[in-house]
């Protein structure tokens, strides 16, 4: 296993940089000028401003000059700065990247563990009323929108029964702590502030259940379909026999092998929602790396785009990667890296 | 193992309250929360040009003179005194003696100096504000000469916006920062300004997230009264229904950019909402000189297309009867718009103008626009209500959203048959507006309106009666723009659809909450009943 961890390792920079290729020809061939996001309406007839403005930005040197200079720029960890928060992309990236895998693994703990769960009930009570209930979740959490969803749970639990706090990251009245990891869970407790840790911990709540929920809707319609398979087979038949509780059955016995195809959409649905937060984070504004992707794009911020794309890249390829090897542990009658049986 | 899990959430949930729930006790000594779309461009004040800008920069510089509580005359900020010489092209300032910046250094003639010239020099979006400075004298610490091309009377105006707030020199330029001529390139101060402010103002910045806070805390150094609130945070909140939700929740105490529509469903007993006329507006605009005219776009097919509009009726759709009409491009209650005619809908009038062009069975007109809600019309929405106002003579609006970066390259070249856009002041005059949106040789509207050059639009009587504002002061300079904001209006270039009113939401416990024409909301003015 490990030489296939080694060979897919060694495979990702090449991967990564036909990411990265495709990603700055396609953003530099789109038809509109990013000066138009640079500089503002009334200095666009001046030549002065938009010659010192294309020079500063590096926009009046030719096509492949700037991809040379990006990719040595980039191997210093340089990913430019941005047109739109004028700031070093690196920079941007390095907080919001945590912000959105904070949101992503609450979403993906909430959403998995609800998801089993139904999928689980649903399976065990097939066609009866446990199993309707289950799947008219799971049909709800795959077919309401995000954005409603989440403004009306922003009104039922923050407003109207004040039970929870409203968008942001941290209460706004406490200042963020210290940046070590960027995760606040973790920088408020080695802060040593609590309050912040709680505050952290209440903000994330509802816009965790709303990303969770679409999770919850994919995983319990996979674990259900999955469990219903395994229960039909012939094992758990003769472990009924052997006197085995209902409980062990579904849990040990049946839920382990039925887990093989769910992971691979949870591997999936993590690394989307690491990009597809976005109506989430626009909701609770929460300032995670969807809500800069979609900025980015809006305002022809290339830096930015392309800082995304190898971001949003490297999500899948790593992800990829955990899956099979999760995979192999789940299941042992996997055998990853190994070649085929002559 | 589901009971367990309950129960995790339940604690959750637990700690979640007790942190959402504040004592009475320490309300007041909270920082005040203020729910907006940031959307900054910059934090350097000579690269910053968007309205979030504008609150900042008012609150963290200090500009030589401010606009004035009735938002029309000036006031003295650093500078106690001025004179202007008769023909408005020299003006000499004397700088207040204990004026110092927020480092406790004071503010001197050298750094009115350098930033003037880093203003001009670094090419920025505000540095047409410096445009036609000739020269700037220092004869003494506290004295300043500033010397025009030419007359300039609206120059004071400009002063008082807040893009031209004073920096301190020294402080800056040990950060990267230069004034000289090459400044555009050799700048390089905008990411340091990112994380500071460096100016006299009541509040001193004290750490920017882009997309995520804007928060200032007050300036211990401040030589003037010190501001009632000692920590004030900008939160990002892109969308109107979820800052309303702060504001009720008590999560903010502020929310700025609430439509009307969902203001309307605010009905707490804590929230006070006022409605007020703003200086914003909503136009649209024909372009005579673009490539895609199917029919020639002259005057008298501007102006039934004018007439087929119901403007009343785009108020009622797009801000729900939350906004008043506007007569030309300078906006109501600016130099010069006292007693101009409202625009009138006219039907009959409209299909005889086209008969008289004989587009009677009517035309087919493209109109791109950007996507975007602005100041609570979204523009595509209102474009789909004027495509149904021309429907009633025969002309077919082809309505096309667009980025709104694409829209503004199209509309340079190849341009934009028909459009819609919004404007706000960058301070409180109307010469800018005249340069903007007037028939002028090289205006923004002249070039891309006339198909930069294709067609000629050029008013000759606007570029006369432009000099003739700018040489002169008090009701001569006001009866000039108004004779302007009537050529302007005959032109049908810029057909203003609707001033959008100004929805301030705001905990009851807040006072002192008010909209600026310079600086949109003055933070040092904010206090806690």
């Amino acid at each position: 296993m490990l030489s296939y961890i080694a060979r897919r390792l060694i495979a990702m920079p090449f991967l990564l940089l036909g990411v990265i290729t495709v990603a700055f020809l396609l953003t530099h061939f789109t038809t509109a000028d990013p000066l138009t996001s640079i500089i503002g309406e009334r200095q666009m007839n001046n030549p002065a401003v938009v010659a010192a403005a294309r020079e500063r930005w590096g926009l009046d040197r030719s096509l492949p000059e700037q991809y040379v200079v990006y990719l040595k720029n980039l191997l210093s960890g340089d990913f430019g700065t941005s047109f739109r928060t004028r700031q070093p992309v690196a920079q941007d990236l390095l907080v919001r990247l945590p912000a959105t895998l904070e949101l992503v693994i609450a979403a993906m703990i909430i959403g998995t563990l609800f998801g089993i769960a139904l999928g689980v009930i649903a399976a065990r009570f097939q066609n009866r009323a446990p199993d309707n209930l289950a799947r008219l979740v799971a049909l709800f959490g795959s077919s309401i929108p995000v954005f409603w969803l989440g403004l009306v749970v922003l009104f039922i639990f923050s407003v109207q029964l004040g039970w929870l706090p409203g968008p942001g990251r941290i209460d706004s009245r406490m200042p963020a702590p210290p940046f070590v990891t960027g995760f606040y869970t973790i920088d408020t407790l080695l802060d040593g502030n609590w309050a912040a840790f709680r505050s952290v911990l209440a903000q994330m709540i509802l816009p965790a259940c709303v990303l969770g929920w679409t999770v919850t809707g994919i995983v319990s319609r996979m674990v259900r379909a999955s469990m219903l398979d395994v229960l039909s087979q012939e094992y758990i038949l003769a472990a009924r026999a052997k006197g085995a509780g209902e409980l062990r059955i579904l849990l040990h016995h049946a839920l382990r092998n039925a887990m093989l195809p769910t992971l691979t959409i949870l591997g999936f649905s993590f690394a989307y929602l690491i990009t597809g937060a976005i109506l989430t984070e626009t909701i609770f504004a929460w300032p995670g790396i969807g809500s800069y992707a979609v900025a980015a794009a809006r305002g022809l911020d290339h830096p930015a785009i392309i800082g995304v794309t190898i971001v949003g890249g490297m999500a899948f390829l790593i992800s990829n990667l955990v899956t099979d090897i999760t995979y192999a542990l789940v299941d042992p009658r996997v055998k990853i890296g190994a070649r085929a049986a002559q | 193992m589901k009971p367990h899990f309950t129960g995790l959430l339940a604690g959750v949930a637990a700690l979640a309250a007790s942190s959402t729930f504040m004592l009475p006790a320490f309300a007041q000594e909270q920082p005040l929360v203020i729910a907006r779309n940031l959307e900054i461009n910059s934090l350097d004040p000579h690269r910053a040009f968007c309205d979030t800008c504008q609150i900042y920069l008012s609150a963290t510089y200090q500009g030589l003179v401010k606009l004035g509580p009735d938002e029309k005359s000036v006031v003295p900020a650093l500078a106690t005194e001025w004179t202007a010489n008769e023909n408005q092209t020299q003006f000499t300032f004397k700088l207040a003696p204990d004026a110092v910046f927020s480092d406790g250094s004071p503010v001197e003639a050298k750094d009115v100096k350098w930033t003037f010239e880093r203003l001009k020099n670094v090419k920025g979006d505000p540095s047409f504000m410096m445009a036609g400075v000739q020269s700037i004298e220092t004869p003494d610490d506290k004295t300043v000469v500033i010397n025009m091309e030419s007359p300039n009377s609206e120059f004071m105006g400009i002063l008082a916006a807040p893009y031209v707030g004073i920096i301190n020199s020294d402080v800056a330029m040990e950060n990267g920062a230069s004034a000289g001529e090459d400044a555009a390139t050799a700048d390089q101060a905008e990411t340091w300004f990112l994380a500071n402010s460096a100016g006299s103002g009541p509040y001193v910045l004290q750490t920017y997230r882009p997309d995520d806070e804007l928060r200032f805390v007050r300036n211990e150094n401040f030589w003037q009264d010190s501001p009632p609130i000692g920590e004030i945070v900008i939160d990002q909140v892109a969308d109107a229904v979820s800052q309303a939700q702060m504001l009720q929740s008590g999560q903010a105490d502020i929310a700025m950019q609430v439509d009307p529509d969902t203001a309307s469903t605010i009905n707490s007993p804590d929230i006070v909402i006022e409605t007020v006329p703003s200086y914003n507006f909503i136009y649209v605009v024909f372009s005579p000189g673009a490539e895609a005219n199917q029919v020639p776009l002259d005057l008298e097919v501007r102006q039934a297309l004018a007439y087929a509009i119901d403007y009343q009726g785009i108020i009622d759709f797009t801000v729900g009867g939350e906004g008043k009409m506007q007569a030309s491009p300078i906006p109501n209650g600016f130099p010069g718009t006292e007693g101009l005619p409202m625009p009138e809908e006219n039907l009959e009038k409209a299909k005889e103008l086209l008969a008289s062009k004989g587009l009677d069975k009517g035309f087919s007109i493209d109109a791109t626009v950007a996507s975007m809600n602005v100041y609570g019309v979204d523009l595509a929405l209102l474009m789909q209500k004027v495509q149904q106002d021309l429907s009633r003579i025969n002309v077919t609006v082809n309505i096309q959203p667009v980025a709104s970066a694409v829209w503004r390259e199209q509309i340079v070249k190849p341009g934009i048959p028909f459009s819609a856009r919004f404007y706000a002041p960058d301070y409180y005059g109307s010469a800018q507006y005249v340069q903007f949106f007037g028939m002028i040789p090289d205006s923004w509207w002249e070039r891309n309106a006339g198909g930069q050059g294709k067609v000629d639009v050029v008013n000759q009587r606007e570029v006369e009666l432009l000099e003739k504002a700018l040489s002169s002061s008090g009701e001569a300079m006001e009866q000039a723009y108004h004779e302007i904001a009537l050529e302007m209006i005959k032109d049908r270039i810029i057909v203003p659809v609707v001033s959008p009113n100004l929805v301030l939401a705001y905990r009851n416990d807040i006072e002192g909450v008010r909209y600026s024409a310079c600086c949109n909301l003055p933070l040092a003015e904010i206090s806690r009943k």
